[in-house]
């Protein structure tokens, strides 16, 4: 792993972290050659284009491969009982 | 028997978007309490806390929470902690309330608590002052909570934070952010004063599943790992617990 590479994945992910359209915290950022994927979960489909926005203003010129998912929603489950 | 039901980092945006307040709607019918483990905004904005306060004034139970660190984000935690006041929710930091629920009570206390770590790797009030500083913050907020805690006696106590605990319910997480996720000073506390369950957020990658060096449950229940509207725990008495409730504390060792 090289420094370029390094900083550059600190800088998109405090990037990723301070921008208000996005605040995501843990967002996995992977650089292969001049690609950067975004892998994880987001709440809306509006963050979700975001992040390509956010990566696409720190990063000019590198490809996002923006691999995002929204995070769905199940029933709730049974509850668990907990006894004292 | 007391229900309760329990999500965090919910993490709302400026809109409403229905998502979660559908579930909501209906919780009255499965729990008898809410509980909102923090990071119920994008980045602590007021708009969102809005947001948020819209599907929450339809709930028809009793409402807990404490702020996560996305809530203090912009120095508007005070604000947030009004507008939730207005939808009905109290807002806990190094306080506790208890209700009654048909025959039963059930004490809540509340902080969102700090990082530090976990013993073993934990940082230490040594060094640089901002160093102290850091690890001052949990040990206060540890203590709040041990003084919330101790100051419950209801049939039940619950330790409501947003920071976890223990390492169990952040196992997924990376190592290395460890420290910002938790701190075993928390635990410690519990421990001390007696709980019979932990309701934590933070960790979306973690696990749902935990127990304290104590031996007391904890629960993560991060909507991003949960990827449930809430999670519903039934709290029990146990027949020992039941005859010794003349005691202080609903935790008698069986």
């Amino acid at each position: 792993m090289n420094a370029d590479y390094q900083y550059l994945v600190a800088k998109i992910q405090g990037a990723l972290a301070d921008d208000p359209r996005v605040n995501m915290l843990d967002i996995r950022i992977m650089v292969i050659q001049n690609r950067v994927h975004l892998i994880g979960e987001v709440m809306s489909e509006e963050r979700r284009m975001a992040a390509t926005d956010v990566v696409s203003a720190v990063a000019p010129g590198i490809e996002v491969r923006n691999e995002l998912r929204i995070l769905d929603v199940s029933l709730p489950a049974e509850p668990e009982v907990i006894i004292d | 028997m007391i229900r309760v039901a329990a999500v965090g980092d919910v993490h709302f945006s400026d809109t409403p978007d229905g998502k979660l307040g559908q579930y909501w709607e209906n919780l009255h019918e499965h729990a008898d309490v809410f509980l909102l483990a923090g990071d119920l905004t994008t980045h602590g904005g007021l708009r969102q806390a809005r947001a948020l306060a819209c599907e929450l004034e339809r709930i028809q139970v009793p409402m807990f929470s404490v702020l996560g660190n996305h809530d203090y984000h912009s120095n508007k935690n005070r604000e947030i902690c009004e507008i939730l006041k207005d939808a009905g929710v109290r807002v806990l930091e190094a306080e506790s309330e208890s209700i009654t629920v048909r025959d039963e009570t059930i004490g809540i206390a509340g902080t969102s608590g700090f990082g530090g770590g976990f013993a073993g790797a934990c940082g230490s009030a040594f060094g640089e002052p901002e160093m102290k500083a850091f690890i001052h913050h949990t040990e206060q907020l540890a203590g709040g909570l041990e003084t919330s805690l101790n100051r419950l006696n209801t049939h039940f106590r619950v330790a409501l934070l947003h920071y976890s605990p223990i390492k169990d319910t952040i196992a997924g997480e990376r190592l290395e952010i460890y420290p910002f996720l938790g701190s075993y000073l928390l635990a410690e506390a519990i421990d001390r004063a007696g709980a019979d369950l932990v309701i934590h957020g933070h960790a979306h990658h973690g696990q749902e599943k935990g127990v304290t060096a104590g031996g007391i449950p904890v629960r993560n229940v991060a909507f991003p790992m949960l990827h449930r509207p809430y999670a519903v725990y039934d709290l029990e008495r146990s027949s020992v617990a039941r005859r010794d409730f003349t005691r202080n504390h609903s935790v008698v060792p069986a």
